[in-house]
């Protein structure tokens, strides 16, 4: 990897810093606290699908193993069940093994922000209400123009999980939802389903057939509710298969996502255990778990709901340029 | 051979669904739920279609080892174009809907390296500039000094190019061909 200075991007990082001050100025008008938080820290969360960065502190005879935080969930719960309220961290988060892409790099801006008593489904009001702000703020209208193709922010699109999979892949319900009936289906539609778990051709057909699609008819699209089996911190709902997750697209590209959180400590350990039992059959870094993270739920976490949004994303669609290296000042690649 | 669609390069060749494909683009690609997936863009060297696949970033693909052979351009017709391996002799043709838009920038004589799958042809790797003389270019007119300016020039392959203003007919230009762009006077 090498250091690049792009100073012909400019123009476009002025536009993505008003967008980064557009989203602050929302936020703190609506009462959320800025979080200040650490990207080092000793434990984490369990995330099957994620690597991180490793690293370590040293003193003299002292050696402790550090990592980059992938996001800053593990702080914020702790501080929501200390009694902070609404609250936002805007700052750097880390994944390993994801080589740099048009939509990604291996150190990003995360958007995540809290609201205390609430539910996904409020999540979604406000956060399309924040992506209306910034449009007004840059634009003095609701609509972008993104890669020639408008978009509204008058409105959502909205889908739940079930609903584009019937529409975009021909896949029913009863298939979607029972692991066996929908790896058979995969591999009828081609797909290598050999050494495939559900997860790996659920995400597979999920991009290949359905991305694509989303928020691609003038407004951007929400889509609710995915297989408790993509949840693990997320509230399951009581239909048993789904949870009270949701995401939300723009010219097929994924921007944000947002849960319920999980209240119940029982349910959390269990989730944990399963993540990091994934980790290390997956080879993948082995770090401390935090589980004080379960005794924080079990002192209570209040009910809330929390969305993670990529900000060089966005910044890259108010923008309207097509990759988000194009947004930065330099690059590591 | 096997790799892991992770691994999978720009250029190569692979087996898929049956059929053998070069790979036109690839992109790394983690949704975040599920596997992570490389996106690739897939061209068929026989029916020369392309089409956007996602593998699973782990899934084992299989590649073709193809050797790639210095060849000389003969001549083409509405099929295919037509190759000399210049040490055995031996013709060679490889399909133009495979080829694509590139075969409009080479003279024939021009000499291009060519893969080849046992003895089955795949596609070409176009040089990355050709030499080409301009046969017909309006002059430009005087006092059109707009830094920037292009015009259109036709090359003596029949192809036609934008080309500055300063260019004149009968000058030798060299062009990428993969993107049919003027790059300089030879």
């Amino acid at each position: 990897m090498k250091i690049h200075s792009n100073p012909q991007n400019l123009q476009n990082y002025q536009t993505y810093l008003q967008v980064v001050r557009c989203i602050e100025m929302f936020l703190q008008e609506k009462g959320y606290l800025k979080l200040d938080l650490p990207v080092l820290t000793p434990a984490l969360i369990p995330e099957s699908y994620l690597e991180i960065f490793e690293t370590e502190f040293r003193y003299f005879d002292t050696l402790e193993k550090l990592f980059l935080t992938p996001s800053p969930e593990i702080f914020i719960k702790r501080l929501l069940s200390d009694g902070i309220k609404d609250c936002y961290y805007l700052g750097k988060s880390f994944r390993n093994s994801e080589p740099n892409s048009s939509l990604h790099s291996p150190e990003f801006t995360m958007l995540e922000f809290y609201k205390v008593g609430k539910d996904y489904k409020f999540m979604a009001q406000e956060v399309l209400q924040m992506l209306s702000a910034i449009s007004y703020q840059l634009y003095k209208k609701d609509i972008i123009v993104y890669q020639g193709k408008k978009v509204s922010f008058h409105k959502w699109e909205e889908y739940t999980v079930a609903e584009v999979f019937q529409k975009y892949a021909d896949v029913q319900p009863d298939e979607l939802f029972h692991e066996k009936k929908f790896m058979k289906r995969a591999g009828e539609k081609g797909y290598e389903i050999k050494n495939a778990t559900y997860n790996d051709l659920w995400s597979q057909m999920y991009v290949q057939e359905i991305e694509h699609h989303l928020g691609t008819h003038g407004y951007p699209t929400v889509l609710y509710d995915y297989p408790v089996q993509f949840a693990a911190l997320s509230k399951p709902n009581a239909d048993g298969n789904t949870a009270q997750r949701f995401e939300f697209y723009i010219a097929g590209i994924e921007l944000g996502n947002c849960f319920s959180e999980i209240t119940d400590a029982k349910l959390q350990a269990t989730r944990f255990a399963m993540e990091n039992k994934e980790r290390k059959k997956s080879g993948k870094i082995d770090h401390p778990v935090d589980w004080e993270f379960i005794t924080v739920l079990e002192n209570g976490l209040p009910e809330s709901t929390g969305i993670a949004i990529g900000v060089e994303r966005l910044g890259m669609l108010f923008t309207n340029v097509a990759t988000i290296e194009d947004i930065k000042l330099i690059t590591i690649a | 051979m096997a790799s892991q669609a992770g691994n999978l390069k720009k250029g190569e060749f692979i087996k898929y669904q049956g059929d053998i494909w070069q790979i036109q683009k690839t992109e790394f690609y983690s949704p975040g739920k599920g596997s992570a997936l490389m996106r690739t863009k897939l061209k068929n060297v026989t029916s020369g279609k392309t089409i956007d696949f996602n593998f699973k970033s782990n899934e084992s693909v299989e590649t073709i080892d193809v050797s790639s052979i210095e060849m000389q351009y003969l001549y083409k017709d509405n099929e295919n174009a037509y190759f000399m391996d210049n040490q055995t002799y031996q013709q060679y043709e490889v399909s133009r809907s495979v080829i694509g838009n590139v075969i409009k920038y080479f003279k024939e004589g021009e000499l291009m390296y060519v893969f080849v799958y046992g003895d089955a042809t795949l596609n070409i790797r176009p040089p990355a500039s050709v030499t080409l003389k301009i046969v017909q270019t309006e002059d430009a007119a005087k006092g059109d000094t707009v830094s920037g300016a292009k015009k259109e020039a036709e090359l003596e392959t029949g192809a036609k190019v934008m080309v500055p203003l300063f260019i004149k007919k009968g000058e030798t230009i060299i062009v990428n061909p993969e993107t049919g762009q003027y790059t300089g006077r030879a």
